[in-house]
């Protein structure tokens, strides 16, 4: 995860949803191929970075996570800031984290970049027993809503990597069909009103930019 | 009650075994990545309780101080605990000063009962904590606290097991708070502040003293709108100018704001973030000398970390700063240095309240009157007393063992102190007796106070001593 990694891009994406649908390790499984049963509750912030390979090209996914209990919301605008992508997690489980959803893509709406790209996630699909929210029903709600749309297991590790994938080869599309300004070398951003410049040059990290 | 769950086919019906997920061991904290594998059969339990995470003693990095040292330490904390309002209203000095070397831990639990006023919360409250206790609670409450119960501290022996003791206790305490202020309900950082209390104590007190800290020491941070804690990373990014200026001007122009690195920091008061004896170490401080302690932490881990221009030469960004910002360096967070940190750091609770009131009206220009409106803070034990004097039988140790000893003939007898009649018989005597109660339960700290004064001829402490413990 260090400067000596060479990448083309940096895409902040942000794990949102209720507390205990598995946010956490989604971001674990993803980027240290780790599950734990006893995660600690996320309290501020947590983050972690993949490369990844798209199309010849290097994405370095920047995953942030917080806190997803009601409370927290008065304190993320600092944490949507820069965010080009947003994986919305419910778990099929527990049907009332699924309703909340339609709230969580206000809240992200709100404080986020209109253009950012989300995929509504149904994790815990190994509990397949205690499903509660039909696949057929979100899969329904996302498309109405234009959303992107998996169920996953963090603790098998089913389709997260396809999640996560699909995610930032969304982003990479819009970064590529020039919807987009690219901001700093640091972090491509959806729209010129939210570049962010740096006040120094910074050291490039790749050759084609 | 917790409730067990089934996770891939392994049920707990509260046995004490320690869980191990089908995949292993693996990183709950995102500070070490630690590889997938199984968990050996013989895991070491360090002396905190930690049986792995990064919070497990590393041995070379704790202050082992010498058991002498201690059994002086504990003598004269048994001493400053038996007339506790005399000690704080006369030598409050020396009381900060012995919990700046750290309180040794036979005693650390009942020190803080003292120091947060809790002893005389629950004494003014009998039967609260039960009333409350045998509540269901309010369903949307205890569903988010049953969630949280594995994922605190789960690297500890007390809290590993799912629905054992650890974990019950954790959810009476959390529920009884709930209960006790519906208006604020449970929050999150809640949990493994609760945690570390009941690590050092029973329940009812673990409770008195989560309130104390919600109530007292940190009004606000748990509410609804966390407008108390925006405030304080406001507040101690204004106090890095004059610590730090070049960590200061690093977080500036990075644009990295106090939210996003100093959150779990203060709301666990450290508790997630230092190793285990330093969090102890800070703790005892914390509780007698209030929040100003977790301004200095914080403050003296931003100087180290980005204090320097060759320190900052090496974060590019926002990002690659808070990554290092997570991961301190363990030089800077061992005990011995930390500490004597936070100790030398000229912070005051007046720099901070000034500080508080400007950021107070920064707020209000530009976002409005706050929402939740807290009572103001007490900067520690001293206010908490001041303000609420207790009375002397509130301050009365209850130990289940009655234990005459040299040292007790000094002290001033105290009207209907149970002690009295053992003292007639022991003058009779004129050597230690040991009164057992009808259920006969030891209280082992009485018992090693006894110890230290068969064995050591009767100590020369007074109130006046001299300190001759310079041990850090």
């Amino acid at each position: 995860m260090g400067s000596d990694e060479a990448y083309n891009f940096v895409f902040k994406v942000v794990l949102i949803g209720e507390s205990g649908v598995g946010k956490s390790n989604l971001l674990s499984r993803f980027t240290k191929n780790e599950f734990n049963h006893d995660s600690r509750t996320t309290i501020g912030v947590e983050f972690s970075t993949r490369t990844v390979q798209l199309n010849g090209f290097y994405i370095k996914a920047q995953i942030w996570d917080t806190a997803g209990l009601e409370r927290y919301r008065a304190i993320t605008s600092a944490y949507y800031r820069g965010a080009v992508g947003a994986l919305l997690v419910y778990d099929i489980t527990k049907h009332l984290t699924y309703e909340s959803v339609e709230r969580w893509l206000k809240e992200l709406y709100d404080h986020a970049d209109p253009h950012i790209v989300v995929m509504l996630v149904g994790n815990k699909t190994d509990l397949e027993s205690e499903r509660s929210v039909p696949t057929e029903e979100a899969k329904d709600f996302a498309e109405k809503k234009g959303l992107l749309f998996l169920e996953t297991s963090a603790l098998q590790s089913t389709n997260v990597e396809a999640a996560f994938n699909k995610v930032l080869e969304e982003i990479h599309k819009k970064v590529n069909s020039k919807e987009v300004v690219r901001g700093s070398i640091n972090a491509v951003t959806l729209n010129s009103s939210r570049a962010e410049s740096q006040e120094e040059e910074k050291k490039p990290c790749c050759k084609n930019i | 009650m917790a409730k067990t769950e089934q996770r891939n086919g392994l049920e707990l019906q509260g046995n004490t075994e320690k869980l191990t997920d089908s995949n292993g061991k693996s990183s709950s904290n995102g500070l070490e990545p630690e590889v997938n594998g199984s968990i050996p059969e013989e895991t070491q339990v360090d002396k905190y309780g930690f049986t792995g995470g990064a919070q497990q003693s590393a041995g070379e990095l704790a202050e082992e101080v010498p058991i002498a040292v201690l059994r002086q330490r504990e003598a004269k904390w048994l001493e400053m605990l038996n007339s506790w309002d005399k000690w704080m209203a006369k030598k409050h000095n020396k009381v900060k000063e012995r919990c700046q070397k750290g309180i040794p831990p036979s005693l650390r639990g009942r020190a803080w009962l003292y120091l947060t006023g809790a002893k005389v919360k629950r004494e003014q409250n009998k039967g609260r904590f039960e009333e409350l206790d045998i509540q269901p609670g309010d369903p949307k409450w205890v569903d988010v606290i049953e969630r949280d119960l594995h994922r605190q501290f789960p690297f500890h022996e007390m809290f590993a097991a799912r629905g054992g003791h650890g974990q019950q206790d954790l959810f009476r305490v959390l529920k009884a708070y709930t209960l006790h202020r519906p208006d604020e309900g449970y929050c999150q950082a809640q949990a493994p502040v609760a945690a570390v209390l009941l690590m050092h104590m029973p329940a009812e007190d673990a409770f008195w003293v989560l309130v104390q800290i919600c109530e007292k020491y940190l009004p606000g941070y748990y509410s609804t709108g966390l407008e108390a804690i925006q405030l304080d990373g406001e507040i101690l990014y204004a106090l890095l100018r004059g610590v730090s200026p070049v960590a200061h001007r690093h977080l500036k122009k990075h644009k990295l704001e106090p939210i996003l690195y100093m959150t779990e920091w203060f709301m666990c008061a450290f508790s997630r973030t230092l190793p285990w004896s330093s969090v102890l170490r800070v703790w005892d401080m914390f509780l007698c000398e209030g929040v100003k302690i977790l301004f200095r932490v914080g403050l003296v881990l931003l100087k180290c970390m980005l204090g320097t221009q060759e320190k900052v030469k090496t974060c590019q960004g926002l990002y690659e700063t808070m990554e290092l910002l997570k991961k301190i360096q363990p030089q800077y967070t061992r005990e011995g240095f930390l500490v004597q940190e936070i100790i030398d750091l000229p912070v005051s609770e007046k720099n901070i309240e000034k500080e508080h009131q400007a950021q107070l009206r920064r707020w209000k220009e530009s976002r409005g009157d706050l929402s939740c409106k807290s009572p103001p803070r007490m900067h520690g034990a001293k206010a908490i007393m001041s303000a609420e004097p207790p009375s002397r039988q509130e301050l009365r140790q209850r130990p289940t063992i009655i234990v005459e000893s040299p040292l007790a003939a000094e002290t001033e007898a105290v009207p209907g102190d149970e002690v009295k009649g053992s003292k007639k018989a022991a003058k009779a005597n004129g050597h230690t007796t040991t009164v057992l109660p009808p259920d006969g339960i030891v209280n082992l700290s009485d018992l090693s106070s006894t110890l230290h004064h068969t064995t050591t001829q009767g100590s020369k402490e007074s109130l006046s001593s001299a300190e001759h413990d310079t041990y850090l």
